[in-house]
């Protein structure tokens, strides 16, 4: 059953507690951070008046993992979007490719790896338990669960207080996510990414790439057929020069020089 | 001629002590050390530069081997060799600037063991390695030919020869799947780049400009083996390739239009915006002023000319992929990239590796004709190759 986490906008109080809880959960040292950082893969950020928290959003098509060279980043069927270290070769395109520009590098390192939310894939959710940030919330700003059932109670507060702005943030954009917002400020003022289409971006590479058989099958095709084409002229020519030179045998010009 | 060349031997050794001294900043003291590079600039020049332009610029060795291999252009078989193994140094160089790039590029063969096949760039790396293997076996006959041992030599370049042709057909080919893969890298950031670079057709901007920019380079290798070098290149082969050079560049031009207004870049283009300067500044340096200038008789008439021409159509083409790289993404990211100096020294040693390289193999080995061969009879002058065969 797939997990998801809905975020409140209009309940945060910005007291860090998930922040702090991250950290540690991830074994990081030290206070919550103003930033997103190697060391801190979710931040509470005041925007416009509220407090936003940032972290992966766990697309459900994500673009880190189709970009990801060596296939190190993976869609989980629980939801969270989970990074094998182990195979990572430091390409970095993931950073570029994510359209939230998420993940963070260890830059400060020689081995530099990638660090972003793994909505504890490993420690919690998969054994049944609810995210650390979840958890640590004293005001339930942010909560786990079931995707589905995350998402009707998403449904159920838009649509039955006026004050929301009629729209889930991460159920349609990018192709949809594990990560939802709702607020009561238009979500543009508070830094969200608005996509101009709700294709998945991977789609878009995707198109791309299919055209690439279709492109080598029809140009292999024609460049042999040129290649035939000029190489019969070739051996035309040579049949027609042999007979001239019967006729009229060539003299050499650097000789007769 | 004395003169110049120990100052070019003290700029060559700056080069060469900046680029360690980078070297060593970069593997011992770390990123921070070596590159501005940060979470809103994950990639820079090492990618904007570096990896792109050094394909880029290397797109004359598949199109003018396609030109005398498969299309018969017999004529231009004297420039196939330098542009192969300007190709050749090119790709190396990009390998090798890889390894600057990369996080972790001990762990580099990980992408053949771990493949994505949904990941472009893993498309660009199978197609570049493959490419430079296929740009291997282009080039070493100049080596094999060189070597003392007569029996292998011969054998070698008999299967060679009888290969010869399926080679540059598959080399064709994987050069045109990854300079058009090299675009394809920037499709998946859709949104973040701004609107005067993206189009879905990113994968044909950049196949339709290597091209030119990759003769441009064949042109500026060949000026400079014929004026330092001792090389006996016909000039005419020269202006002859600066005359397709410059309708490939109308073709760009056009094609950039109506792809740019097609997809919503219209109202971009006249904006009071630090882009619209880079783009209008990437349309003059890679296409205006180059077709101006190729198709001018006192400049083209010049021995000088087409190498001039070529050098800005470069700088264009230069301009265009960081433009595409760097400066399309930064209004999305709020990133402020310029490169550190030890990026800058990197680039600039692998490129003079390259030249160092091309310059030593063209005094030893046989890569450009180096004596004016007396002309053929003109009816045969298609068929003597096929009389060699």
């Amino acid at each position: 059953m797939a997990k998801a986490l809905l975020i409140d906008i209009t309940k945060c109080i910005g007291c860090q507690s998930c922040a702090g809880a991250c950290k540690e959960a991830h074994g990081q040292p030290g206070d919550p951070e103003p930033k997103l950082s190697e060391t801190a893969l979710t931040v509470v950020q005041e925007k416009n008046g509220k407090f936003v928290r940032t972290q992966c959003m766990h697309c459900e098509s994500p673009a880190c993992a189709s970009a990801c060279l060596v296939g190190a980043i993976k869609k989980t069927a629980l939801g969270p979007v989970v990074y094998d270290k182990s195979k990572c070769v430091g390409c970095r395109y993931c950073m570029m490719a994510c359209p939230h520009s998420i993940p963070r590098y260890e830059w400060s390192k020689l081995a530099p790896y990638m660090k972003k939310c793994d909505m504890c894939y490993e420690k919690r959710v998969s054994q049944g338990k609810p995210t650390a940030c979840a958890e640590a919330c004293p005001v339930q700003a942010t909560i786990f669960g079931d995707r589905e059932e995350i998402l009707r109670e998403a449904r159920k507060r838009v649509v039955n207080d006026p004050t929301y702005v009629p729209r889930i943030y991460g159920e349609r954009e990018f192709g949809g996510a594990s990560m939802f917002f709702i607020s009561d400020v238009e979500f543009e003022k508070l830094g969200f990414v608005t996509p101009g289409s709700e294709e998945p971006l991977p789609e878009v590479s995707k198109a791309a790439l299919d055209e690439a058989p279709m492109v080598v099958l029809v140009g292999g095709t024609m460049l042999a057929g040129l290649y035939w084409i000029t190489n019969r002229r070739k051996e035309v020519l040579l049949a027609q020069a042999q007979k001239k030179t019967l006729k009229f045998p060539i003299i050499d010009e650097e000789k007769r020089s | 001629m004395k003169k110049t060349i120990p100052v070019w031997r003290v700029i060559l050794i700056a080069i060469f002590v900046a680029g360690a001294y980078a070297t060593y900043l970069r593997f011992v003291k770390g990123w921070a050390a070596a590159t501005n590079l940060s979470d809103a600039q994950p990639w820079g020049m090492w990618v904007g530069v570096a990896t792109l332009c050094g394909v880029g610029l290397s797109a004359g060795g598949f199109a003018t081997a396609a030109a005398v291999y498969l299309l018969g252009m017999e004529r231009y078989r004297p420039i196939v060799r330098p542009a192969i193994l300007i190709a050749y140094l090119g790709y190396l160089s990009v390998c090798v600037g890889y390894v600057y790039e990369l996080g972790l590029p001990w762990l580099a063969w990980h992408a053949f063991i771990y493949y994505n096949p949904h990941s472009v760039l893993f498309d660009v790396c199978f197609c570049i390695l493959a490419y430079t293997t296929v740009l291997t076996i282009e080039f070493s006959p100049a080596i094999v030919e060189k070597l003392p041992w007569k029996g292998f030599r011969d054998g070698y370049m008999h299967w060679h020869h009888r290969l010869a042709t399926a080679v540059v057909l598959a080399g064709v080919l994987l050069s045109s799947m990854h300079q058009s893969f090299l675009g394809g890298l920037f499709l998946i950031f859709k949104g973040k780049i701004y609107p005067l670079w993206y189009t879905p057709h990113l994968t044909t901007m950049f196949y339709l400009s290597a091209i030119p920019a990759g003769l441009a380079m064949v042109i500026i290798a060949l000026y400079l083996c014929n004026r330092s070098l001792d090389a006996k290149v016909d000039p005419a082969i020269i202006k002859e390739v600066a005359w397709v050079i410059s309708p490939l560049l109308v073709l760009n031009l056009v094609w950039r239009m109506v792809d740019l207004v097609k997809h919503g870049g219209g109202p971009y283009l006249f904006l009071w915006r630090p882009e619209t300067a880079y783009f209008w500044l990437e349309i003059a340096l890679f296409i205006a002023i180059p077709v101006v200038m190729f198709n001018h008789r006192w400049i083209m008439n010049r021995p000088e000319g087409a190498y001039w021409t070529s050098a800005v159509v470069i700088a264009g083409f230069i301009t265009n992929r960081v433009n595409v790289s760097i400066n399309s993404l930064e209004r999305a990211t709020h990133a402020n990239y310029v490169p550190k100096w030890p990026e800058m020294a990197v680039t600039v040693m692998l490129i003079a590796c390259a030249v160092l390289a091309f310059r030593y193999a063209v005094i030893y080995l046989d890569i450009v004709p180096k004596k004016v061969v007396a002309k053929t009879k003109s009816w045969l002058a298609n068929a003597g190759v096929a009389a060699n065969a």
